[in-house]
Order: C-alpha cells, then sequence, then structure tokens
C-alpha cells in the first residue's frame, strides 16, 4: 500500500504541470486510472506514465481548445503563429546582418563616422528588433488566446492589425529611407498574414461556433 | 475541405466507445484488446485524445461514480463522434478491399 502511495505522489507532483482548470476537474480522475495500472510491488512512478502526463500537460496547455468543424478560426489561429514566426525572423535577420549592412555603407560612403553608425543602430536598427521581439511575443499570445476562445483576444488583434496597417501606411508615406525593399516586403507579407487572421477570425463558422457547444460542457477555457 | 485522416489512437478510443459508455480504465483496456495488445494507452495521452474529442464534439460525458473512494467518469460517443467513426471505419474497409484484391486474396484471409 505504501509503495502505491508513493507511486501516486510521484503521479501527483507530474500532474500539477496541468493548468489548474483541468486539474480541478480531471485530477483524481485520472489519479484512479494510475492507480489501477499500478502493479502491487511497483516502487514508484511509472517513467512512461509520468513522460505522457508530461506531453498531456503539454498538449492541454499549447493546443488550441477549437473544434476542427470551425476551421475558420483554426486556419486564424494558426496564421497568428505564422506571424510570430516571420516576426522573429525580421527580427534574426536584422540582428544578424548588422555588420554586413555596416560594411556595406562604409563601402559606398568612406566618409561616414562610428558615431553615425551608432545614431542608426539606436534611432533605426535597435527599435526595430525590440519591436519585432514584441510583435512575436504579442502574436504567439494572441494565437493562444484566441484559441481558447477568449472574446477580448478577437478584438486585440484587430487592434493590433490595425496598428501594423498604420505603421505600414506610415512608413509608405513618409518615403522609401525606412522601408526598403526587403523591410517593405516583410512588412506587407505580415500585413497580409495579419488580414487573412482577421478575416477568418470574422469569418461565419467562426462566429457560429464560438460559443461552446453540448460537447464542450464542463469543460472550462484555460 | 478534405477530412483529415483519423489517428489510430483516436480510431480504438471511438470504437471502445462505440458499443457502451466507459471511465478511463475501462476505454484502456478495452482499446488494449481491439488492437490485440499492440495499442497501449497512457493515461496521459488518453485525457489528453479525450479533451480533444470532447472539444471536437465527438464525445460527451455520460455520467460519474464513485468507486472504493475513487471517481470513475464514463464517456459516451455523441451522434458526430458515431458518424465519424462510421465514415472512418468505412474508409479503411474500403482500402483495406482494394488492398486484398489486388494481393489476390479474398478479405481477412491474407
Amino acid at each position: 500500500m505504501t509503495q502505491i502511495a508513493a507511486a501516486e505522489r510521484g503521479y501527483r507532483r507530474c500532474l500539477r504541470c496541468y493548468p489548474r482548470s483541468f486539474r480541478r476537474e480531471h485530477e483524481m480522475e485520472i489519479l484512479t486510472v494510475l492507480i489501477a495500472t499500478t502493479e502491487e510491488n511497483q516502487r514508484q512512478a511509472s517513467r512512461q506514465e509520468c513522460l505522457a502526463l508530461l506531453r498531456g500537460a503539454l498538449a492541454i496547455r499549447l493546443r488550441p481548445r477549437i473544434a476542427h468543424s470551425d476551421w475558420a478560426r483554426l486556419a486564424a489561429v494558426k496564421l497568428m503563429y505564422l506571424g510570430a514566426a516571420v516576426e522573429l525572423l525580421v527580427g534574426i535577420t536584422v540582428m544578424a546582418t548588422m555588420t554586413n549592412l555596416r560594411s556595406r555603407v562604409v563601402a559606398t560612403n568612406p566618409t561616414y563616422s562610428s558615431g553615425q553608425w551608432h545614431a542608426e543602430v539606436t534611432s533605426t536598427l535597435r527599435p526595430l528588433v525590440v519591436s519585432a521581439v514584441i510583435a512575436t511575443a504579442f502574436c504567439l499570445w494572441m494565437a493562444w488566446a484566441n484559441g481558447r476562445r477568449h472574446r477580448w483576444a478577437r478584438i486585440a488583434f484587430v487592434f493590433f492589425f490595425a496598428i501594423t496597417t498604420y505603421s505600414l501606411l506610415n512608413g509608405l508615406v513618409n518615403g522609401s529611407a525606412t522601408y526598403a525593399r526587403a523591410d517593405l516586403a516583410a512588412g506587407s507579407l505580415l500585413w497580409l498574414i495579419q488580414l487573412s487572421a482577421v478575416v477568418l477570425l470574422f469569418h461565419n463558422s467562426g462566429r457560429t461556433l464560438s460559443r461552446p457547444g453540448p460537447a464542450a460542457v464542463g469543460s472550462r477555457s484555460t | 475541405m478534405a477530412k483529415r485522416t483519423m489517428q489510430e489512437a483516436t480510431f480504438l478510443i471511438l470504437t471502445a466507445l462505440a458499443a457502451r459508455s466507459q471511465h478511463g480504465y475501462g476505454i484502456i483496456t478495452d482499446v488494449e484488446e481491439i488492437s490485440a495488445g499492440r495499442v497501449r494507452l497512457r493515461a496521459g495521452t488518453l485525457y489528453s485524445a479525450l479533451d480533444r474529442l470532447r472539444v471536437d464534439g465527438l464525445i460527451t460525458l455520460d455520467h460519474e461514480e464513485i468507486v472504493d473512494g475513487r471517481l470513475r467518469r464514463y464517456y459516451s460517443l455523441t451522434p458526430d463522434g458515431s458518424q465519424q467513426l462510421a465514415a472512418e471505419a468505412d474508409r479503411i474497409r474500403s482500402n483495406a478491399t482494394i488492398a486484398f484484391s489486388r494481393l489476390g486474396v479474398a478479405s481477412g484471409t491474407a
């Protein structure tokens, strides 16, 4: 009995990785199954069961809680993840090409001083990297929140899209100094991804199925 | 839009629930029996799958009971779940029939 109790303690520790709302609803039930599968002479929690619990906890925490039939909302969430990946790629590219950029600027303009370069880094490049990192985090948060069907998340993403649109238009209106060809291409791609996500978020299938169906009764959003 | 192919574990869980409602441990033992011991579901895998199937509206919580001080929750198929299981079984049967006919053997005797 004490051996089973030791195994149960191990499983309880793994179950702590699940969201609180899921634990409240399923912890006792899962423990019942785990104890039923525990051998009499088993001294501790099974490693395979613990690994499966940890994988399950990760899936429950990250997986969108959207039915496959609600394809529009699911696609919108996937596009938000894609947007986050592109934002991150932009940030990494800017950081990785900073030295090359300086060499090219110096090659075309020998009088270019290190002070001017420092000013360029402080005023343009560093804010670009910081904004890419912030936008990546925000896109991930939006994907997670929209995957959990939080109503506010849809509005927040539209607001974010409005900022992206303003930033793109502002860049275009103020000339191509800021919006170099690669910069414009990345900005346009991000804008298109976000536009598609917004359209899909407000697509009919998303609206009719945004209310929890009978199968979701008892499952709380996490 | 093309329907996604069902994963084997999902197919087996739905099959286990096809005849009657079952609790977690019952599903695990039934899946092992249906698959002739080939598939042994872990509790973490099972409850992750059950959660997804509930979100998709394929299964629902039927009832719960306390046995020896332990909670047992029974799950059952929804009409949508039955429909999808039947469609998947039909797809598998159709593929198997073609495979057997091309192998030149009667179905189920290979």
